[in-house]
């Protein structure tokens, strides 16, 4: 699944037309738009408004590690480095309350330019950093990244900053902001694919439902102890890992219930002598 | 090419940083205060950093040598440690004991060279003679095109006769062999397995016959040379593998010409070895049931008694017993 957050309702409209999600009408907390396998959020301005909309949704959608973890918002620019409009892909964020670092690893959007990124807990104008320095300021992304680091591996956790001003927050025009947005919205899909990608390509053992439900009733009805389940996973999975077919190891046993743990035990032997024969 | 380089504030000023900015013009470099503040990240995944590694370079601190690990061969010398210049590897072998022990698989080059020569003559100073591995937790000759540590190290191992240095490696890479004249107290240990164990296991590495024409390049120039049969497998699928490997191993190699031989099975520290099984879930070699004695997982004594002794009968053949040290 993938989780957006995005600080501002200008910053999500046009990813809700692109993706075409719809509003989750059962959510009050936030404005949470979703389809099948993209939900977004509209936190609100500020980094601990940030982290505390991703906790929610992470919550909400019990998020693993392979899931992807997106903020999309504006920076503002300290020089005149990159154009306005500009994408910028985040791979260092200082927070400038405590100074922790924070690193995403950026493995995907390899055309785009890669910055680090200052969060501030105020909106930063031209007069408080140093002239025509290669600095990006937003409010959002170190809360956003505390939160995400605790929910998905370093490389699903993705930090998209556009330019909207070169610190001069006060100019800036709302339709020009959505523009800017509606013109980055493939590339945020064509960096969501690349994740993706990247996640099914590690191959990560699991087993399916049927092979999951037919060791559980087994383990229930014979009534397993935790270290003989443990046991009996291994052989499934040292099968499974062979090529074999795990459940060949489980089949005649599984109309079998055990009238006691004597007897489960005596059948989990002969579970065993079976995935001997069947393992080798 | 690496996805990012990493770099310390303070280790700017050092020249490896400079001479790898110089090479590396088009990476991403990003400034960080200390390299454990990347490195030692939650949730990082190790199989997709292998695939995109990302350098960090560092300026050591604290400790910089250590006693030798029980799990490794000390090869009958007393005053045994172990130093890192680098912190893992560019291969990728699924035994690797560097996924259990490091959160990360980027590498982190330490650039203060002058700083582990320091603690180098602290410990010949208090010990007198040492025998030092110093690419145990890397291998550095394969990362010698990148960072030519042995360069950095060849006149302080010259002048210091006293620390006797091992190099291990897998490395087909000659380039070393053929600049430097060879040093009595250096020795290149070249980790040889068959074919059948590099193309399962050692992801990257270069094959059995690159291998042996480096040790040949090696010997040749004069080099002290030792040969690692290890980690050896006890996979019933591998016994002849093993048997052919070792006469066609010292049919290529003039068995004169090697200091000496050592031979260990496949173990790990619990500790490391489920972590790596977590890491590596879709890896066979991690599912199987071991033998844990102590702290150590590897198979059971008289499965390794019993393999042990036919391969040694073998080895044998080529090298005097007591130039073979088991472990
Ligand atoms: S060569 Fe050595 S250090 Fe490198 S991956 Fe293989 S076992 Fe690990």
């Amino acid at each position: 699944m993938v989780l957006l957050v995005t600080a501002l309702m200008a910053e999500a409209v046009p990813l809700i037309e692109y993706f075409k999600l719809k509003k989750d009408m059962g959510i009050h907390a936030y404005a949470v738009y979703r389809n099948s396998d993209i939900a977004l959020i509209v936190s609100g301005v500020g980094k601990i408004r940030s982290a505390a909309a991703l906790a929610y949704l992470c919550a909400l959608y019990h998020v693993t590690e392979k899931d992807i973890l997106m903020n999309i918002g504006f920076c503002g620019s300290g020089s005149r480095k990159h154009p306005l409009g500009t994408l910028l892909l985040i791979n260092k964020i200082t927070d400038m309350d405590t100074g922790k670092d924070y690193y995403p690893d950026v493995f995907c959007g390899r055309d785009f330019p890669k910055e680090s990124l200052r969060c501030y807990s105020r909106a930063v104008r031209e007069d408080d950093v140093s002239q025509g320095t290669d600095i990006f300021c937003d409010m959002e992304s170190s809360g956003f990244i505390e939160t995400a680091k605790k929910f998905v591996y370093a490389h699903n956790i993705v930090i998209l900053k556009i330019i909207s001003d070169y610190l001069e927050p006060h100019y800036l025009n709302q339709e020009l902001l959505k523009n800017y947005i509606r013109e980055h919205v493939p590339m945020v899909e064509s960096i969501i694919n690349e994740l993706k990608h990247l996640n099914d390509s590690t191959c990560e053992f699991s087993f399916t439902e049927e092979e999951k439900k037919a060791f559980n009733d087994i383990c229930r009805n014979l009534h397993f102890s935790s270290s003989m389940e443990n046991m009996l996973l291994k052989e499934m999975k040292i099968a499974k890992l062979k090529g074999m077919e795990p459940l060949n190891i489980l089949r005649p046993f599984m109309e079998i219930k055990a009238c006691s743990k004597a007897e489960g035990k005596k059948l989990f032997e002969e579970i065993k002598q079976r995935s001997k024969l069947e393992n080798v | 090419m690496f996805n990012t380089i990493y770099i310390e504030e303070k280790a700017y000023e050092y020249h490896i940083t400079r001479q790898l900015l110089h090479k590396y013009v088009d990476s991403e470099v990003v400034t960080i205060r200390h390299y454990k503040d990347v490195f030692n990240r939650p949730k990082q995944n190790l199989a997709v950093q292998k695939r995109y590694p990302s350098l960090i370079l560092a300026v050591k601190d604290g400790q910089f040598l250590y006693e030798g690990p029980v799990v490794c061969q000390s090869f009958d010398h007393p005053n045994f440690y172990y130093t890192s210049f680098l912190l893992n590897c560019v291969f990728d072998c699924e035994y690797c004991f560097l996924q259990g022990m490091y959160p990360s698989a980027n590498i982190v080059a330490f650039v203060n060279v002058e700083d582990f020569k320091e603690a180098m003559k602290d410990l010949l100073h208090s010990r007198k003679k040492v025998f030092l591995a110093v690419s145990y937790d890397t291998d550095l000759i394969a990362f010698h095109n990148i960072i030519p540590y042995l360069q950095y190290f060849y006149d302080f191992f010259a002048s210091h006769p006293d620390m006797l240095a091992e190099v291990r490696t897998k490395s087909a890479n000659q380039a070393f062999y053929n600049d430097y004249q060879p040093l009595k107290n250096l020795i290149i240990a070249f980790t040889l397995a068959p074919d059948e164990i590099i193309k399962k296991y050692e992801r990257h590495t270069p094959s059995l016959k690159s291998r042996i024409n480096a040790v040949k390049a090696a010997t040749a120039r004069g080099f002290s040379v030792r040969i690692c049969f290890d980690p050896v497998f006890a996979d019933p699928e591998m016994e002849d593998a093993y048997k052919e490997f070792y006469h066609h191993v010292f049919t290529q190699i003039d068995p004169g010409s090697i200091l000496d031989v050592g031979y260990g099975f496949f173990r790990m520290p619990v500790d490391f070895f489920k972590r790596i099984e977590k890491v590596r879930s879709s890896s066979l070699l991690y599912a199987k049931e071991y033998f844990v004695k102590g702290n150590v997982v590897s198979y059971p004594e008289p499965v390794m008694e019993r393999i042990k002794t036919e391969h040694l009968e073998i080895l044998e053949k080529y090298i005097k017993k007591e130039k073979i040290f088991t472990l």
